[in-house]
């Protein structure tokens, strides 16, 4: 009897938050965008130390979206992230210091250019490499998917080096301070300021593939949002708004000016400590989203989990197979393979947004499910055959003497694998980081984006999760003794 | 005529090429207690899971009260409310009291409330004895205790007939004899038993025929004295040769 009550509250639980989750019908009476950019792309845009996002791109975006009238949103995604999430629809346009190129104008309908950069390379402030030439037989860092990307790729063949990708600049700046690379390509403001924000590199050689910075819409929008985009920066521009904008954030171009702006945005006190009282508010609410992914990714995996390893042992052919196939390809997907299938690949099919966080329970249901599936089938199976004899020969129909015989036993041996499952669970989501989701692991890329603080910001993230797994692991125990005490 | 309470027609189970029940017909009527006996291997305990549908068959009828359990479907539940089962390890429910254990069917099934389940339960545990362990777990119990628990759970369901799968073979042998005990006195009180045994005083003591099995085939079968002091068939001649001499 009291195991009923256990599942209806579950249940109820489960649905409530399901119904949270539908999309509402969202109002039109001022039309409404959503605009991704990169987390750690300055000066075009990064978070200052209360963790707002700031930088070119942002202030432009906005701007424009005053000038003509319409709202936006603007979500840090992450380059990739961003650009996947436009191909597939879920987003209406990316701002992210990106360079017009002719395959962009083909998949996207690209804006008016509203800034000019180039393509510079950059070794260790102690380096002594001058230029190209240098390069042979070395390794070289780009971001994945950048014009400057591109640059060296075409150069590698002739100046003789060989190319190591990264997914932000940050991690590729700390790649050649380390040594591990030689060099990296980037745009030159973004280099600049780098070098100004105390990341202890250089330029060096010429500025090269000169190219311009354009606005990416959605196809399907080309005729509207385009049009309001091109409008505004041309409006900008001409008031000397865009100027006042670009000033902001690059000064004069005088390294002493970038300095005074970088000394705006980031944090003064650099201790452990110091870093970890400035970055509380950012740190909790990561960890905050993260513990909803976890609780709703438990509820929801548990959920169908036990369904589908129910699924697995009911006696008929065609639930067995339903079970096992769910199983194989759930359990043998990668974790980032289903999250960005489901978040970037899904929604161009059923032409359906998917929010990310459902994107990320989805995922962690599926995932985790399966795991969880598995091992209730297991456990199931592992109770005494006899056990179902004795109660089928008294009658009981196969239901009631699972609910009543099988269960009971087979949930005990489970435990233990439920524990563990739930350990993972809270561990795997920081693997959904690649959906944009601002949780604990994708905070601590944008912090150190913004600090250059690698390693006192990934001590602090590793210890929050330490300290959240002791408290799950507690929990656990503590429900694992009254299962079998009952 | 009355119709047989058990009636096997013809009933066959194979496995690939390999026929493990061989053309088995076997009748058992009201009150009747039938012992099956026969070496390790020989097919017993197989036709008594059969008279249950525990097992399945290849082909043939098994008839209960004139309605055939091997193509019963959904109404096989309903046959086998009538047909209790003892096993040879008990197969208790180790996370249920012995009280839990006798009520758990009848109040599942709708069959009796809470309470007249408890009060009929512990009747139950009179007559095997136990009166003092109706909350024990099973855990704490001896195997002769958890056997005769395990009839105490079979008769609370009021079953016409009683199957026996060898519910002795796994007990010490000082328990023996109060599980044995048990039986006689359902046997006294005109229980249909089938029973599937190698206790072979016991067989010759309580049983109205006795069957020997050998190979999955019903090689012969007769009253007690037939088959132990005038066995025909030079198999049960031999297998008597080597269970009575030990």
């Amino acid at each position: 009897m009291k195991r009923k009550w256990l599942w209806s509250t579950l249940v109820a639980g489960f649905v409530a938050l399901m119904v949270g989750f539908v999309p509402q019908p969202t109002q039109a009476a001022t039309e409404s965008y959503t605009i991704g950019t990169d987390v750690t792309f300055p000066p075009f845009e990064f978070a200052n130390k209360q963790n707002q996002y700031v930088g070119i791109d942002i202030d432009l975006m906005n701007a424009i979206a005053k000038q003509q009238g319409f709202k936006v949103t603007i979500k840090p995604l992450g380059f990739n992230a961003a650009v996947q999430a436009l191909e597939a629809g879920q987003i209406d346009g990316v701002i992210a210091g990106m360079s017009i190129t002719p395959e962009r104008q083909e998949k996207f309908a690209m804006s008016d250019p509203y800034y000019q950069s180039g393509t510079v390379m950059a070794v260790a402030k102690d380096a002594k490499i001058k230029g190209l030439s240098g390069l042979r037989g070395k390794r070289v860092a780009v971001k994945t998917g950048t014009a400057s990307a591109d640059y060296a790729n075409a150069q590698k063949k002739k100046y003789g080096f060989s190319v190591v990708t990264f997914d932000d600049s940050n991690n590729m700046y700390q790649d050649v301070m380390t040594g591990n690379s030689a060099a990296c390509f980037e745009d030159k403001p973004v280099m600049q300021y780098g070098i100004a924000s105390g990341m202890k590199l250089k330029i060096v050689g010429k500025t090269t593939m000169k190219s311009d910075y354009g606005i990416a819409i959605k196809r399907s929008e080309s005729a509207t949002l385009l049009k309001k985009v091109n409008a505004g920066l041309k409006a900008l521009k001409a008031n000397g708004q865009y100027d006042k904008i670009v000033r902001k954030y690059l000064g004069n171009g005088s390294e002493a000016a970038q300095k005074k702006k970088t000394a705006g945005t980031s944090e003064t006190d650099r201790s452990f400590m110091g870093l970890l009282k400035s970055n509380w508010g950012t740190l909790m609410s990561g960890l905050q989203q993260t513990l909803w992914l976890t609780i709703l990714g438990i509820l929801c995996a548990t959920i169908v989990g036990v369904l589908v390893g129910l699924l697995g042992v009911v006696p008929n052919k065609f639930a067995q197979g339903a079970a096992t196939t769910f199983i194989y390809i759930f359990r043998g997907l990668p974790m980032m393979v289903l999250a960005l299938f489901i978040y970037s690949g899904v929604p161009s099919l059923i032409n359906e947004k998917i929010p990310a966080f459902v994107a990320g329970i989805i995922t962690l249901t599926l995932n985790e499910g399966a795991y969880t599936a598995a091992f209730v089938k297991g456990g199931i199976a592992a109770v005494n055959p006899g056990q179902m004899e004795a109660a089928r020969s008294l009658g009981l129909p196969w239901g009631k003497a699972m609910r009543r015989v099988i269960l009971p036993q087979g949930i005990k041996i489970m435990v233990p694998s439920f524990i563990n499952q739930f350990i993972i669970t809270l561990k795997d989501t920081s693997i959904l980081s690649v959906l944009g989701l601002l949780e604990l692991t994708q905070t601590g890329k944008i912090i150190i984006a913004r600090n250059m603080e690698g390693f006192k910001i990934w001590s602090m993230i590793a210890l929050i999760y330490l300290i959240i797994i002791t408290l799950l692991t507690w929990l656990s125990n503590w429900v694992q003794k009254r299962v079998n005490a009952a | 005529m009355t119709i047989p309470r058990v009636e096997m027609k013809n009933v066959r189970k194979r496995f690939g090429d390999n026929e493990v029940i061989k053309n088995i017909n076997l009748k058992v009527d009201d009150n009747e207690v039938v012992v099956l006996i026969g070496p390790s291997g020989a097919g017993k305990s197989t036709v008594l899971r059969m008279i249950n549908g525990l097992e399945t068959t290849t082909s043939g009828e098994i008839l209960i009260d004139g309605d055939d359990i091997a193509h019963a479907g959904k109404s096989i539940n309903q046959m086998r409310e009538k047909i209790g089962m003892v096993f040879q390890h008990f197969n208790l429910f180790p996370n249920m009291s012995v009280l839990d254990n006798i009520t758990l069917a009848p109040v599942e099934l709708g069959i009796r409330n809470k309470a007249d389940a408890v009060t009929q339960a512990k009747q139950f545990l009179e007559v095997v004895g136990l009166t003092d362990k109706a909350d024990a777990m099973p855990a704490s119990l001896s195997g002769g205790q958890k056997q005769r628990v395990a009839i105490a759970r079979a008769l609370a369901m009021h079953p016409e007939i009683m199957l026996f799968d060898e519910p002795t073979s796994a007990l010490d042998p000082e328990m023996v004899g109060d599980v044995l005990g048990v039986m006689r006195r359902l046997a006294k009180q005109g229980m249909t038993m089938v029973i599937v045994t190698h206790e072979m005083g016991f067989a010759r003591e309580v049983a109205d025929r006795v069957v020997f099995f050998a190979d999955g085939e019903l090689l012969e079968q007769g009253t007690p004295t037939d088959i132990f002091d005038h066995p025909q068939h030079p198999r049960l001649q031999q297998f008597l040769k080597q269970v009575l001499n030990v």
